[in-house]
């Protein structure tokens, strides 16, 4: 029977059969499927089912006879597979074989848990912090320009430059530590961003206490802003404080972790 | 293939149309402005406008500024229902100028008040323009009506992001955003899609199974055919088998649909997402798979592409980029200027020394003099009052563009951490029949790519290699 459309498995995308027994590619997505006639299992070892295709010659190996390596495209790394075959390995030497012994000695799937926990504490915290900010500026305009409270707020040249500078600048310090919020979620730079963390929490909160006493804040004619001002940014220092001692203990194990794996491997002069 | 025929893109309008949109917004623009001003005649008690003023404030306001600006800023997007008023719009205003120029003929003139003078308007003139400009715009959208009014089954993708990815083929899937019948080409009519979406099943109890790429139904291997296919026991569409028989990484019940590009594991197509290519000669593929694991970049030493990253410099890019063009226009604007200004100041100096000439004595110095002090006040106080105008209109939108940058980071951190920036697979297929339109998988702004490698730029750049077989030819 002469099939006319094989759907890709993986985008939909056409795939025109060319080889019976080599492994097809899908025109759009480039993923390979098997040939009409081809068999399941390993070209060189037909007892054992294979597990691999080669990027090179594009047959199907076990394990036995595979190696992978990482390649650059553009600033991207992507995995790709050769079998041991001389031609095969020649034509991959420009791509980086893959150290599959440090990967799993710094394998951190134990952290998957409590590192989705401390993202979601930092992250929620300094999220709260930037919306806490805009509010903030919002706020302090609406003082500035809307109430008798424009007295008491400080200026240089123009009523308002103050209030309006030092606004963009909390905006600007509660952005950092977002930025540094999210960076508690990637292996390497826990400890450090968790570290970071706690010293811009503290940057933050004397900024703003600072600003709140240097506005007048506790004079403001609206009775219920200063409350409610003071909570949300509480509950956002909670949460970011926590998240961050969290992310340095975990961040500290995992430091261990890599260290002994570089010594293990012989990869760094420090024992 | 018939996913052209279904998805049509911001960019397959015609010049035309776009002409059309741009025309008509200038006319409301104008028409706009004209409406300002006589309302201000209106206001200001400008004799010979109170009584009449008010009715043809609001027939322009209503009859022209609107319709104008309205159609005109939809008729270029193909829309169906934009065209059809564009062509009765230009009908009526023909029909308006029509019995205009019977009762007033061509010759009329409106002097319009405008404080002490007053200006001469050929509407005659501008009734006969708007005649033939209207009849040429309903002319042309009649003729190419295929072209600038597709039909109402077809998707137009007006997010330019996602239409330059359609229309370059970077999209998860090339299936039209509806489902495929067993024939692998036509799309099945509304109802049989729905029953088959109802009906499907993700799980087998018959070991592992093929996860459909067309309805997502899961058909288990054992019914994979002799030449290496499957047909899908629900939509009936013939799938091609994964060459390797490992299963999916998270799903043992699943058999592996390809790698993940980044770490080279097996997932199925509820683990992966697809993102855009890298720039690279030497990747010529369309897509790129990544898992979630990958997708978050959690492990940068070895195999991760992605890191979270917020874009504070792209935010000021903006604004310093915006401050540039500013800064651009002006020194332009200037340079422009000061072109005029030299013949001008010849001109005056002629002026002024023609002035002393002719006078001799006394007063005349007086009256070159002034001459002299009016070209200086223009020469210097013009582009000095516009430069304020741009800088003062510069330092409102760049705050604007800075918060909406900061609010836009925000969202963009909270879909981070609620993950729901991962779009599968089998999400963008299911999302996208749903819809009946692409599902959208724009690649956060937050998730850059990151990390160099020490090859980049190097001695590999360009060069083609045999390992690209293993990545997408183009076709
Ligand atoms: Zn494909
Ligand atoms: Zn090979
Ligand atoms: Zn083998
Ligand atoms: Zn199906
Ligand atoms: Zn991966
Ligand atoms: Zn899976």
């Amino acid at each position: 029977m002469q099939v006319q459309h094989i759907m890709c498995p993986v985008c939909g995308g056409r795939i025109p059969i060319e080889h019976n027994d080599k492994v097809n590619r899908c025109e759009y997505c480039a993923s390979p499927v098997l040939g009409s006639d081809q068999n399941r299992n390993c070209s060189r070892h037909p007892d054992r089912l294979a597990v691999e295709v080669c990027h090179v010659c594009n047959e199907m190996f076990c394990e036995e006879d595979i190696e992978y390596r990482v390649a650059d495209y553009g600033g991207k790394l992507f995995t790709i597979v050769n079998c041991d075959k001389e031609y095969c390995v020649d034509e991959s030497q420009w791509a980086k074989p893959l150290n599959r012994e440090y990967q799993q000695l710094v394998n951190m799937d134990w952290a998957d848990n409590i590192d989705n926990l401390i993202l979601r504490v930092t992250g929620l915290g300094a999220v709260l912090m930037m919306i806490f900010e805009l509010v903030f500026v919002l706020s302090m305009i609406y003082l500035q320009y809307f109430t008798t409270h424009s007295a008491n707020l400080p200026m240089f040249f123009l009523p308002g430059d103050i209030v309006i500078v030092l606004s963009i600048l909390g905006n600007l310090l509660s952005a950092i530590l977002l930025q540094t919020a999210l960076q508690v979620y990637i292996h390497e730079r826990q400890l450090g961003s968790g570290i970071v963390l706690l010293i811009i929490l503290v940057a933050e909160a004397a900024f703003l206490i600072g600003r709140g006493l240097y506005f007048n804040l506790l004079i403001n004619p609206i009775p219920w802003l200063l409350p409610l001002l003071f909570g949300a940014f509480t509950f956002s220092v909670i949460l970011v404080f926590i998240g961050s001692m969290m992310a340095t203990a975990v961040g500290y194990k995992k430091h261990k972790q890599f260290r002994s794996a570089r010594i293990t491997l012989g990869l760094t002069a420090e024992r | 293939m018939s996913e052209e025929a279904q998805t049509a893109t911001i960019f397959d309008r015609p010049f035309g149309l776009r002409m059309i949109g741009l025309t008509q917004m200038t006319f409301g623009f104008l028409a706009l402005v004209a409406f300002i001003g006589l309302v201000l005649a209106i206001v200001g008690g400008v004799p010979g406008v109170a009584d009449l003023g008010p009715v043809y404030a609001v027939v322009l306001l209503i009859g022209v500024v609107i319709p104008c600006l309205v159609i005109g800023n939809y008729v270029d997007d193909l829309r169906r229902n934009a065209v059809v008023a564009q062509i009765l719009y230009s009908l009526f205003s023909i029909a308006m100028a029509a019995i205009f120029l019977m009762y007033w003929g061509i010759g009329y003139e409106w002097a319009f008040p405008l404080y002490e003078i007053s200006v001469q308007v050929a509407i005659g003139n501008l009734a006969v323009f708007i005649v033939v400009v209207e009849a040429f715009f309903a002319l042309y959208l009649i003729v190419k009506w295929n072209e600038v009014a597709p039909p109402s089954d077809v998707y137009v993708e007006r997010d330019r992001v996602i239409a330059k990815q359609i229309v370059t083929g970077i999209v998860p899937s090339p299936l039209t955003p509806s489902l495929i019948s067993p024939d692998g080409e036509t799309t099945l009519s509304d109802d049989d899609s729905r029953r088959i979406m109802d009906v499907r099943r993700v799980t087998t109890d018959e070991g592992m199974a093929v996860l459909c790429s067309n309805c997502g139904g899961a058909t288990p291997l054992t019914k994979v055919e002799d030449d290496n296919t499957l047909v899908c026991d629900y939509c009936g569409v013939r799938l091609g088998v994964s060459s390797v028989f490992v299963p999916c990484e998270n799903h043992p019940e699943y058999l592996a649909a390809t790698n993940c590009d980044v770490c080279g594991e097996h997932f199925c197509r509820m683990c992966l997402t697809a993102q855009e290519p890298p720039v690279d000669k030497r990747w010529k593929g369309s897509i790129v798979h990544i898992c979630q694991k990958c997708f978050e970049g959690r492990y940068r030493p070895a195999v991760t592409t992605t890191s979270l990253v917020l874009p504070i410099d792209q935010l000021f890019d903006k604004a310093g980029s915006r401050f540039s063009r500013v800064g651009g226009i002006y020194r332009k604007f200037l340079g422009k200027y000061s072109a005029v200004m030299r013949y001008v100041l010849e001109f005056t100096l002629r002026l002024a020394a023609s002035v002393m000439k002719a006078g001799g004595k006394g007063n005349s110095n007086d009256g070159a003099a002034m001459v002299l002090i009016a070209v200086v006040v223009a020469v210097v106080a013009i582009p000095l009052a516009i430069g304020v105008v741009l800088l003062l209109g510069a330092i409102v939108i760049i705050p604007f563009l800075f918060y909406a940058g900061l609010v836009g980071v925000t969202i963009e951190a909270v879909k981070i951490i609620s993950r729901t920036d991962f779009l599968s697979l089998s999400e963008a297929r299911e999302k996208g029949i749903a819809v009946g339109a692409p599902a959208k998988t724009k690649e956060s702004t937050l998730r850059e790519d990151q990390r160099d490698w020490e090859y980049r730029g190097s001695r590999y750049a360009g060069e083609r290699h045999v390992t690209e077989t293993y990545f997408r030819r183009q076709n």
